[in-house]
């Protein structure tokens, strides 16, 4: 599928940050790397490098979506996901996001480990900090939380409770991924389900810890209610 | 509108002054610095100053009995001073200038420059901080901005007025002194071995135009001032044509030593930067200072690489005799 015709429309202010692009030939994409012209985003996603990784993605990992509809084509909004086989949710989401509206999703997750962080950062993943899922948000860009992981119960787990509090006010989707496979083995496929925004009580100040436990309870049910 | 600039002898102060003529509300610019304008100002008043001489600025301040503070006595190290000097010069500009301001009795509001520096090393805890993360620098220049920001809320507090501090990102152009714009445009650029982050610049055009909203929005509290994007330093110095030599910690010390001895003198916060990158949230900036599009970081490393190497000044001479 072409990258640029998922954008559609707005394709001429084509923010690279956000969208998904066309992939460089690789010897353009090696002559702009050598040439500097290869850009990062203060948060150290290198929309070439993810571009060039796309069709990689794409081909790797299969996946059904449904519920695409609810995902914003502009601006802010966080994804609350359901983990068990750590990277494995968060890449199908992406992927996801990347076929149906052509934007790119921040993960929340970014190991501090030496190496490993800077180069999960080139491709979208931020720190597990209020401070970069604000910026994120202020910055227009859909944020992902993965909630904790949960191998073998058949509930997902809790999401991280402060974090939660961070993103009180913004637009909060629920989303279930699961695997394809018999016995929830990750062989064919991924099925990604995105739930309807859900409604947060106006009343509670942004941050308050009742409210976002009742959030966070919310979002649990509500991806639990997408299997 | 009576405007004090301090530091009106650096890049930024002229130009802040020179925006400041343009407009009819201010009735009066008077500027100090230890440097002579770099600009020709045609209604403001510049007074030679070292802030190291506290009695004369004192009396220059009381003497003027500024509405608005716009303070740049706020010296970067190792741009046109040495880190020792720039850390004292910044001081007693700051606590002199903004209390002999605020006992002459007219102060409305005062605004300072401050950095991104002030947030100290990019870590996993805010790699893109806005203003409500707390600030903990570890570079001298760092704990310099702090001080400022102190002193500026210590005025604040006593005498209830807004005061506002903008934290720009690395003001980097071809006519701004600045150690890292310098270190950029070397022939070998030292870059991080293992890891490329990102950091963002500003503009000076922005970072003057901010400024002088800020004056006359009188926005309080901190602000980040950062230009959209980031490069990282890898892609700086390709981009530059420039040949990045990657580091490994322990030989940052000697690098900054080898590099000093070319000509550019590399401080602390520029090494923090080129280690850990540096950016920050400007989404605060655009909301209250209604400042638009601000250039990207990739405009102002473009602008710095296309400046001529060497303007030759004998021709002009020759000419003008």
């Amino acid at each position: 599928m072409n990258a640029v015709e998922i954008v559609g429309g707005v394709a001429a202010k084509h923010d690279p940050s956000d969208r998904v692009g066309r992939p460089d030939s690789p010897l353009r994409a090696m002559r702009r790397r050598v040439g500097g012209h290869a850009v990062l985003d203060p948060f150290g996603l290198d929309p070439q490098l993810c571009d060039l990784a796309a069709p990689i993605f794409r081909f790797s990992m299969r996946v059904e979506t449904f519920g695409a509809e609810s995902v914003p084509s502009n601006g802010p909004a966080v994804l609350v996901m359901n983990r068990g086989y750590g990277v494995f949710e968060p890449t199908a989401l992406t992927v996801a996001i990347m076929n149906e509206t052509g934007r790119r999703v921040r993960v929340v997750g970014a190991p501090g480990l030496f190496g490993v962080g800077n180069a999960l950062r080139r491709f979208g993943a931020i720190a597990a900090t209020a401070a970069d899922i604000n910026a994120a948000l202020a910055a227009g860009h859909l944020v992902a939380i993965p909630m904790a992981p949960a191998w073998l119960s058949p509930r997902s787990g809790a999401p991280p409770l402060e974090l939660m509090q961070t993103v009180m006010k913004s637009i909060v989707l629920p989303v279930a991924v699961r695997p394809g496979g018999p016995f929830g083995a990750p062989l064919a496929g991924w099925r990604v389900k995105i739930g309807t925004p859900i409604v947060t009580d106006d009343s509670l100040a942004l941050g308050d810890p009742l409210g976002a436990a009742e959030l966070s309870e919310t979002v649990r049910t509500a991806v639990d209610n997408l299997r | 509108m009576r405007v004090l600039v301090t530091g009106m002898g650096g890049e930024l102060g002229t130009r802040v002054a020179q925006l400041l003529e343009a407009r009819p509300e201010v009735r009066d610019i008077v500027g100090c610095d230890f440097v002579p304008p770099r600009r020709r100002l045609r209604r403001a008043e510049f007074r030679r100053i070292d802030p190291r001489n506290r009695e004369k600025l004192r009396d220059f301040v009381l003497d003027f009995a500024p509405t608005h503070v716009a303070h740049f006595g706020v010296y970067e190290p190792a741009s046109r001073l040495s880190p020792a000097q720039a850390a004292q010069r910044t001081e007693l500009a700051s606590m002199v200038a903004l209390s002999a301001a605020a006992r002459a009795g007219a102060l409305e509001y005062v605004v300072v420059r401050s950095g991104l520096e002030i947030y100290g090393p990019r870590r996993n805890r805010a790699s893109v901080p806005d203003e409500s993360v707390p600030p903990a620098p570890v570079t001298p220049y760092g704990t310099s901005l702090l001080k400022v920001e102190g002193a500026a809320a210590g005025v604040a507090r006593r005498h209830g007025i807004p005061v506002g501090a903008l934290r720009y990102a690395p003001v980097v152009g071809s006519h701004v002194p600045s150690p890292l714009g310098r270190l950029l445009r070397l022939p070998v650029v030292p870059v991080a071995a293992w890891s490329d982050p990102p950091f963002s610049l500003v503009h000076p055009e922005d970072a003057c135009a901010a400024m002088v909203a800020a004056l006359f929005v009188r926005v309080d509290g901190p602000v980040n001032i950062v230009g959209p994007g980031a490069a990282s330093p890898w892609q700086a110095a390709r981009l530059g044509g420039r040949i990045p030599l990657p580091l490994i910690a322990p030989l940052w010390g000697a690098a900054s030593q080898v590099v000093e001895f070319t000509g550019a003198a590399i401080a602390p916060h520029v090494v923090e930067l080129l280690r850990f990158g540096r950016t920050g949230s400007g989404a605060h900036a655009t909301a209250t200072l209604g400042l638009g599009q601000l250039r990207s970081t990739q405009a102002v490393l473009q602008e710095l690489y296309e400046w001529a190497e060497i303007v030759p000044l004998d021709t002009v001479r020759e000419s003008v005799a």
